[in-house]
């Protein structure tokens, strides 16, 4: 069994009084993807935003690496290498796409330049555009300089809410391919994804979520395969 | 138009630069118009008076103290007012803002008086080149000026403090997740701008009078500077100051200088209208 290095358990949060995840226990193993399904609502990045430490919990407990992370600040739970790239306003608009990835190794400043190097050779099209505003990048741009700011601290686990949504066809195909690579460097991913068909082809294993907690969990091949989930949350395939 | 003329706008675009460029920095972070700069320069130019007249200090060692004394005053303010607050809407931030300032502004004229003041200093012919005149104290004005926009623009550019608090006016909650401790940054910004209000108080006490509403009035074509540049980018507070220097002089010409500070609301209005953005802001698209 490979190392977990991402575990929650029976972990609930919401907005104030409003609980929008309860009892939510996963876990991501060392070098897996984790692709994470449902409809509007179900709580999906909700629970993405208290296990990056943006919304505090309400119950439970997160735990990196075996270490205990739980009701720690965001930027604490950066250092403990795992690294989080929200579904919008992901990327310092009115900084070039340069700055963006300095403040991606913001608690690290040693290893900026080297780091630096890394993301740049990993996403050799984010080099003529060193100098350009990530606020006039396309989308597609934009998620690179999102991810590639995520990685500055070369995390052993990544949190991606929904990383195609508002990209055309084209870069959806694009965006998932670099998820695979940035697996291949060992990172672990838990990916929130509404294209879920999509996520879960190139995931290891798959979490449906539904009003708040986990409704079905598994090798992402089986839920690919599963009626039920098929029909509730894949669409239609045939 | 007479070379008077553009020495003149020269030296108002100098007066208001840096607090466009604090009151910039200062709604970058804290998200909301503070109408209490005009009272934090009003603290400055009499901090400054109190302690170059009062206590007999060279204006150097009065001007300093005057700087700090106002970094604490506004971050003071904002620890006891604005903090506990942060969470209601802009609207009531501004209306707060305003309240704060007439408080700080009564308290100046309680201990002060509505007298005008002037600092202790040698009376000195103004120096002329060509058709044109300009006091000694001008000349530093704009060089201090000129100084503050260069250490400014190397802060935010160059410095890892800069550009944390480019982040945080930027998108706070990244900014967060990537580590920025957001309450230092802002204490810093607020002391920051405080200096800058604060030597704003000295220099409207060298180039106007000192008198409880000297900042008040100054307030208008601080904020039509700033809404002008863009409001939230500092740079553009700095172009803004130097065309609404001008364009307050300029209408020396037509209009009676009575009426210049319409020049500051009709530059709002115009640009509220036309380019709500400002020179060199960005439109937020709300999807």
């Amino acid at each position: 069994m490979p190392e977990v290095l991402l575990e929650t358990r029976e972990l609930t949060s919401g907005y104030g009084k409003a609980v929008i995840c309860s009892d939510v226990s996963l876990k991501v193993a060392a070098g897996e993807i984790t692709c994470i399904i449902g409809p509007n609502g179900a709580g999906k990045s909700t629970l993405l935003k208290t296990i990056a430490g943006v919304l505090p919990p309400i119950d439970g407990q997160i735990e990196v690496a075996g270490r205990n992370v739980t009701g720690q600040s965001a930027a604490e739970v950066a250092r403990s290498g795992m690294a989080y790239v929200p579904q919008e306003a992901n990327v310092f608009r009115q900084m070039t796409t340069h700055e963006n990835l300095a403040m991606g190794g913001w608690i690290d400043e040693q290893r900026t330049n080297a780091a630096r190097d890394e993301v740049y050779e990993m996403f050799p099209d984010l080099v003529p555009l060193k100098h350009v505003r990530a606020g006039d990048l396309s989308g597609g741009q934009r998620q690179m300089v999102a991810f590639g700011m995520a990685l500055m601290l070369s995390p052993r686990i990544l949190l991606l809410d929904e990383p195609s949504a508002g990209l055309s066809p084209l870069m959806v195909g694009q965006m998932f391919d670099t998820v695979v690579r940035v697996n291949g460097q060992g990172v672990a991913i838990l990916m929130v994804e509404q294209n879920a068909i999509q996520g879960l082809k190139i995931s290891h294993r798959g979490i449906v979520m539904a009003g708040g907690q986990i409704a079905m969990e598994g090798a992402a091949s089986d839920l690919l395969e599963s009626k039920s989930v098929s029909e509730l949350y894949l669409g239609s395939r045939t | 138009m007479s070379l008077q003329l553009l020495v003149n706008a020269l030296v108002n675009a100098a007066l208001i630069a840096p607090p466009a460029m604090a009151f910039s920095l200062l709604f970058g972070i804290l998200r909301f118009p503070n109408f209490a700069i005009g009272a934090y320069i009003t603290v400055g130019a009499f901090a400054a008076y109190s302690l170059n007249v009062s206590l007999g200090l060279p204006l150097v060692v009065a001007s300093g103290g005057a700087m700090i004394i106002t970094a604490v005053v506004v971050w003071l303010t904002h620890v006891v007012v604005f903090r506990p607050m942060q969470d209601q809407s802009p609207v009531t931030l501004l209306v707060v803002s305003i309240a704060a300032a007439f408080i700080i502004e009564n308290v100046i004229r309680l201990f002060y008086s509505a007298d005008v003041r002037g600092f202790n200093i040698p009376l000195e012919r103004p120096w002329k080149f060509m058709d044109a005149r300009i006091t000694r104290e001008q000349v530093e004005i704009i060089i201090f000026s000129g100084l503050i926009a260069v250490g400014l623009h190397f802060l935010l550019a160059h410095t890892r403090i800069g550009r944390a608090m480019r982040a945080v006016a930027d998108n706070p909650m990244l900014a967060a997740i990537r580590g920025v401790n957001a309450t230092w940054i802002t204490a810093f910004t607020t002391a920051l701008c405080g200096l800058l209000f604060g030597l704003t108080g000295v220099f409207a006490g060298l180039d106007l009078v000192i008198e409880p509403l000297v900042g008040w009035n100054l307030t208008i074509p601080i904020f039509a500077a700033a809404i002008l540049g863009g409001i939230g980018s500092p740079y553009g507070a700095m172009v803004g100051a130097i065309l609404v220097g001008l364009a307050e002089e300029a209408t020396f010409l037509i209009i009676p200088s009575t009426y210049k500070v319409g020049v500051g609301f009709a530059i709002i209005a115009v640009l509220l209208l036309v380019r709500p953005q400002g020179l060199f802001g960005t439109l937020e698209i709300k999807k």
